[in-house]
């Protein structure tokens, strides 16, 4: 009977579903990778990536971003795929893959494909499965598009090898910062067996990057490198923690990305915190400005956070932060400082910080000449001085300073809490419209208020 | 006496404006470049129509090549390609500031000159716009099997597109038009593209949609739907990202 059902299936009912199961993925990156066209089939790619569309939750589609199946052998608590839950079943077939693919591709709806998915008898046997749909995307259709696969733990090395050669970008999911939060969720996975196709791919990428500087021709194994995701606020983990192992993940395994996911409640467990406010999309946040400042601005988790102040600050984004307990360091000159000393004001991008240092080859640069560049002014005001002179006299001093970049407001992706309202009571002294004007004072004066 | 030199709005047309501008071995501050139709009248000034010279625009490129580089030619023309009419001024006295200049690969990076800013500007508008047709630019596929793509863009940027189509679909037939401009690239399969203007294009052709086309339309707007998360559901991001000039090309909007 069962069988009767999944054979009508049609592929716009098994797009939907696996689409549905591959959506809380978050990587949907289609960069690192230059690549141009051969003259067969079609498909190039550009290191930058291009985004092709925005979902109505803001994330970017660039990816076909479809499970190969949602049947899953394990059973981790947090995953809408697992073993328990009643949810339809579907699997492509690799030509309906590579068909989906390459017709997407031609219109360009998207960049190339990201394939994940559920396990289905044991980890090779799935990886295998998905061997055979990128082997007949690449060498049957020719397409030279962006692939990303994720690596399955457990799978046998030489089926990650093989793959590994095919696509641009692999990654292995890390799931839960640490090991104790992976055995209570995803009982069947260790971290162990996490961290080993890791490190298998990390070697292969830096071996084949030897050959290909000896000979040009051999053949790239994941170009555009690997990535991995963690869940946010699934386990009890503070921010220090989590950004210590991905400061470990950057460092040790040479990762390109790790994503954040905030926790999506999908299932009904004991063990899975509930979250009445909703995703944790702020700490999500936070977390991803705190990766930034890993990779490009020269920061080390140990100088944002502390045993002592394991969270971020839910105000304050972790550099202006940091710069405010750091103010023994600023006011930074901007016609003198170092780049690095730049990238660490509030408000200095890499890119303003580049264009800073490009703009006083020239000529010597003023608050004018900043605000055109691009530096946030009414966050750097307080940290920077330009020959000699700070914009306003300003006092260094912290809660003065903490307090006036709490007013600018800081401009979130989504509102901070969801809500814009609050309970009133009678003894809030609230004053609903700002200032008041010369009525109300004198109302005021005669008592009448 | 002040002299306004009025030019083509074209990349030609703009570089012999600087050509002449250059040949009349006058103080620079007293030339200002004008686009034709978009002419301020100035007091006590002399005007002067530029005529497009092929020549003398070539010789002004392979000057700007050579001092400042291709980088720099680069974003002089994603700058010509706005539709900003203060643009041929600014090229020009950005030019002029730039070979008073020591280090001349340096000249972008000059953003405390205001026509240097200038030209970052626009230059920054029109790649960006770029970028964003790179990927929200959607093929329909017709009855005859070509790709046809139908754009509207702000900038004149569609020089700036076709080569990464030609690369990315070299054994297609594909048109991307321009609906603005009424500007067409055309590429044969296997073929160099070709830029077509004027009304070539028959309605009743490009409204022939092949068979399967509204099945794949229909399974990515499925996709699109499935997507995303309900629980982060965030519209005003997902405009912010894609502003709705772009949407209504967009199959998965319709």
């Amino acid at each position: 009977m069962e069988i009767a059902v999944r054979g009508a299936m049609s592929v716009m009912d098994k797009l939907g579903i696996l689409t549905d199961a591959a959506k809380y993925d978050v990587a949907c990156t289609s960069s690192g990778v230059d690549r141009s066209n051969q003259g067969q089939g079609m498909g190039n790619s550009i290191a930058s990536g291009i985004c092709h569309s925005f979902s109505a939750d803001g994330r970017c589609i660039s990816l076909l971003k479809i499970l190969f199946t949602n049947e899953c052998i394990y059973d981790c608590k947090y995953c809408i795929n697992r073993k328990s839950n009643d949810v339809p079943r579907a699997s492509f077939t690799p030509d309906e893959v590579a068909d989906l693919t390459m017709e997407f591709y031609r219109r360009n709806y998207i960049e190339g494909l990201f394939l994940s998915s559920g396990i289905i008898n044991n980890p090779t046997f799935t990886m295998e499965l998905i061997y055979h749909a990128i082997y007949k995307l690449r060498f049957q259709h020719h397409f030279q598009g962006y692939i990303h696969v994720k690596a399955i733990p457990g799978a046998d090395p030489l089926v990650v090898q093989q793959l590994g050669f095919l696509v641009d970008r692999m990654s292995v999911n890390l799931e839960l910062p640490t090991k104790e939060g992976l055995s209570l969720l995803a009982p069947n996975k260790t971290r162990k067996s996490i961290l080993a196709p890791m490190r298998q791919i990390q070697n292969q990428i830096v071996s084949s990057k030897q050959e290909i500087a000896v000979y040009k021709a051999a053949k790239p194994f994941v170009p555009a490198g690997q990535s991995s995701q963690m869940i946010i606020g699934a386990t009890p983990e503070s921010d220090y923690q989590i950004m210590s192992v991905a400061e470990g993940l950057y460092q040790k395994f040479q990762l390109k990305r790790v994503f954040y996911s905030a926790f999506i409640h999908v299932n009904e467990d004991k063990d899975l915190p509930a979250l009445p406010g909703g995703p944790p999309l702020l700490r999500e946040h936070r977390l991803y400005q705190a990766d930034w400042l890993l990779r490009f601005y020269g920061f080390e988790a140990g100088e944002l956070l502390s045993e002592e102040r394991p969270n971020f600050n839910i105000l304050l984004d972790p550099k202006a932060d940091w710069a405010l307990r750091h103010l023994e360091q600023f006011p930074v000159e901007i016609n003198k400082a170092t780049y690095q000393a730049l990238l660490r004001v509030p408000g200095v991008g890499v890119k303003s910080a580049q264009r800073i240092i490009a703009a006083r080859r020239s000529q010597k640069l003023g608050f004018d000449e900043l605000r055109k560049i691009g530096v946030v002014l009414k966050r750097a005001l307080y940290f920077i001085c330009c020959n000699g002179r700070m914009m306003y006299p300003t006092k260094i001093d912290e809660d003065y300073i903490t307090r006036n970049l709490i007013q600018v407001k800081e401009k979130l992706p989504f509102s901070l809490d969801g809500t814009t309202y609050r309970q009133v009571s009678l003894f809030d002294d609230v004053s609903f419209h700002g200032q008041t004007n010369r009525e109300e004072r004198q109302l005021a004066l005669f008592g009448q208020i | 006496m002040n002299k306004v030199l009025i030019c083509e709005d074209t990349l030609i047309g703009i570089f012999t404006g600087i050509y002449v501008a250059y040949e009349k071995k006058m103080d620079h501050s007293l030339i200002q470049l004008q686009l034709q139709n978009h002419e301020e009248l100035l007091l006590f000034s002399e005007y002067e129509n530029v005529t497009a010279d092929e020549e003398k625009a070539i010789k002004v490129i392979r000057t700007l090549k050579k001092t400042f580089g291709d980088d720099v030619y680069q974003w002089i023309c994603y700058a010509l390609a706005t539709t900003d009419t203060l643009k041929a001024d600014a090229v020009y006295h950005g030019i002029v500031c730039g070979l008073s200049m020591k280090q001349k690969q340096d000249f972008m990076g000059n953003l405390a000159n205001p026509y240097i800013h200038t030209i970052f500007k626009l230059s920054r508008m029109a790649s960006n716009e770029t970028h964003h047709w790179l990927g929200f630019l959607r093929f329909q596929q017709l009855e005859n099997g070509i790709l046809f793509s139908r754009i509207g863009a702000k900038s004149n940027i569609l020089t700036f597109v076709a080569p990464h189509f030609q690369d990315r679909f070299p054994n297609e037939n594909f048109m991307i038009l321009d609906e603005v401009r009424n500007l067409c690239v055309v590429h044969p399969a296997r073929k160099q593209w070709v830029l077509v203007s004027g009304d070539l294009i028959a309605k009743e052709m490009v409204e022939k949609l092949s068979g399967s086309e509204e099945d794949y339309q229909s399974l990515f707007r499925y996709f699109c739907d499935k997507i995303a998360i309900k629980e982060r559901v965030n519209l005003k991001l997902q405009q912010q990202m894609l502003p709705l000039r772009y949407q209504e090309y967009m199959v998965e909007f319709q």
